[in-house]
């Protein structure tokens, strides 16, 4: 719609601009910049730049607490949820697109409803059969829960993504003497690759901030996840919000550096509602 | 191996993991709802409908659903406010507008705990932020928490703030496809700009409006970590929604049959949801 606009106009325009912008991600700006203060200056000064950068709020956290722990509990975590969900939502979305099974509108509507369920109705008795099997507290039964998160998404998109992928592709590999593992192993899979990451981000996404099944299915401290340990640091630590807002950052980090490295991937992947929340 | 068995192996395969972690949890939960147990590993006794008699005759269930509706509508109504506004700023060619469009994405991909700890963190009673700023404007302080009203609208505030992402962004994908030459047809007929929005634009974000306000809506309804993080449903449940209510019975009083009768009385509301979902937006086969 841009031509010949007018200076008002295009005066207005470069305010909203900047409004989104300062909005959106001032907050951010804010939580980064108190992680960098010294924790002495952190009360006293509201300064927008600070004075000096130190990174003793950092050294506080990774040395005296046990964030690095739930560091890599939330990476274990994460790994597993996104790897496992990778094989078995393409292996459900490539059967339901390419065979006439009955009932596969079924399948896929009760992938859609699944991502829809509301958290405890999945909380409540997965943590009963956790705990009946011993297993309550373990790294174990949060993958258990996370992928009910995550199995509904990757099915949900690859439908999508192998609905628009032509039959011709395997059919010709297949004509030319291959099975139908080898023609999806060796022609559907690498074509499926912009698709699998997008899914990979998403799963990756949804595990490493959940914070209501971490809530649920870990009680000790040593089987915490980040976001879980970092929220338990607000009662237990006196309120030290340098180190708050530093594992804060920490936590945030690899998301901002993916999404910095692959935005198609997520632009693409929240235009099809990929992120429950 | 024929090409029937790979495929269907695939799905028998697929199928079995999700039947064992999907629909087994959900049959279990709403079997849980008939029977009273005291912990969970003990024996489970059957109670019939008791422990949903009990349920809906407390008040605090139908404050929850209020609170529930009053949380997910006010939301709602502000994330799709700020998100077609945002969206039809973004959408105009300005230097610099892929960086806004990336920075006007980024609360979406923070996760809930950073959220709340930043808010809790700029607001703080004695060296916040936003605390210094309303006293440096010599306004009186704000009680974020305290008041029952305070509470809920903090509430709504974080959460319009870490989803009107979404609503940007499925607009701005929308606003794409719509037609030039409505526009120049309608500047033609001597339209002015609020008109066009009204009579072209909104009508064609229909579909997608349609969309955003029915995911949103399901999501908002069931929300747990934000309310939880921020006011644990307080101050005396004045921000409790039904997914905190569900909690508390099952993880706080041990009550878990009757925590899995709110989980269970909360799905079958949202299936209402789902239903008008798949009824306005048939799946497509093939």
């Amino acid at each position: 719609m841009g031509r010949a606009k007018t200076l008002p106009r295009r005066l207005g325009l470069y305010i909203a601009a900047l409004v989104i912008s300062v909005y959106s991600a001032f907050p951010i700006y804010w939580m980064v910049v108190s992680s960098l203060r010294e924790p002495t200056e952190l009360l006293t000064n509201v300064s927008l730049i600070p004075n000096v950068l130190s990174l003793e709020s950092y050294r506080n956290l990774l040395e005296l607490t046990d964030y690095p722990r739930h560091f890599m509990n939330s990476v274990i975590v994460a790994v597993v949820a996104v790897l496992v969900t990778m094989v078995f939502s393409v292996m459900i979305a490539y059967a339901v697109t390419r065979q006439r099974i009955r009932g596969k509108k079924v399948i896929v509507g009760a992938m859609l409803y699944a991502y829809m369920f509301p958290p405890l109705l999945i909380a409540i008795p997965i943590f009963t059969i956790f705990a009946r099997l011993g297993l309550s507290d373990t790294l174990t039964g949060l993958i258990a829960s996370h992928l009910t998160l995550t199995l509904p998404l990757g099915v949900w998109f690859l439908w999508g993504f192998f609905k628009s992928m032509p039959f011709e592709l395997e059919e010709a590999a297949m004509v030319d003497g291959c099975t139908r593992l080898g023609a999806f192993l060796r022609v559907v899979l690498p074509l499926a690759l912009p698709g699998l990451i997008t899914v990979a981000i998403f799963s990756f996404l949804l595990s490493w901030t959940d914070y209501t099944f971490a809530l649920v299915m870990i009680g000790s401290d040593a089987n915490k996840t980040l976001p879980v340990g970092l929220a338990s640091m607000v009662g237990s630590f006196d309120l030290r919000w340098g180190e708050i807002m530093a594992g804060s950052t920490l936590i945030a980090l690899p998301l901002f550096a993916a999404f910095a490295l692959m935005s198609q991937y997520f632009i693409q992947g929240l235009g099809a509602g990929a992120v429950k929340g | 191996m024929s090409s029937k068995a790979t495929i269907y192996g695939f799905l028998f395969v697929g199928l079995a993991v999700t039947l064992a972690l999907i629909v087994a949890p959900a049959v279990y939960a709403v079997s849980l709802s008939f029977y009273q147990m005291d912990s969970f590993v003990g024996a489970p006794k059957w109670v019939g409908f008791a422990n949903y008699v009990a349920v809906l005759q407390a008040p605090e269930f139908w404050r929850a659903l209020l609170n529930g509706a009053i949380y997910a509508l006010g939301s709602i109504v502000f994330q799709v406010i700020l998100g077609i506004g945002f969206a039809l700023v973004l959408n105009e060619a300005f230097p610099g507008r892929n960086l806004v469009r990336g920075l006007s994405i980024l609360p979406y991909l923070l996760p809930t705990v950073v959220v709340i700890l930043t808010f809790k963190w700029m607001v703080d009673g004695g060296i916040g932020i936003v605390t210094k700023a309303v006293e440096a404007m010599g306004l009186p302080p704000i009680n974020w928490f305290e008041s029952p009203g305070a509470a809920m609208a903090s509430t709504i505030l974080v959460s319009v703030w870490m989803w009107t992402p979404f609503v940007t962004t499925c607009f701005l994908a929308a606003l794409q496809t719509v037609p030039q030459s409505l526009y120049e047809a309608a500047r033609v007929d001597g339209t002015t700009a609020v008109q066009r929005f009204f009579h072209i634009t909104l009508p064609m974000l229909k579909p997608i409006l349609t969309v955003v306000v029915l995911l949103r809506a399901i999501w908002m309804f069931n929300k747990f970590d934000v309310i939880w993080l921020l006011t644990r449903g307080g101050p005396v449940g004045a921000t409790e929604n039904l997914a905190i209510l569900s909690y508390r019975h099952a993880f706080n009083l041990f009550d878990i049959g009757g925590g899995a009768a709110i989980a269970t009385i909360s799905f079958a509301l949202l299936s209402v949801a789902v239903l008008i979902y798949f009824w306005v937006f048939p799946l497509e086969d093939d």
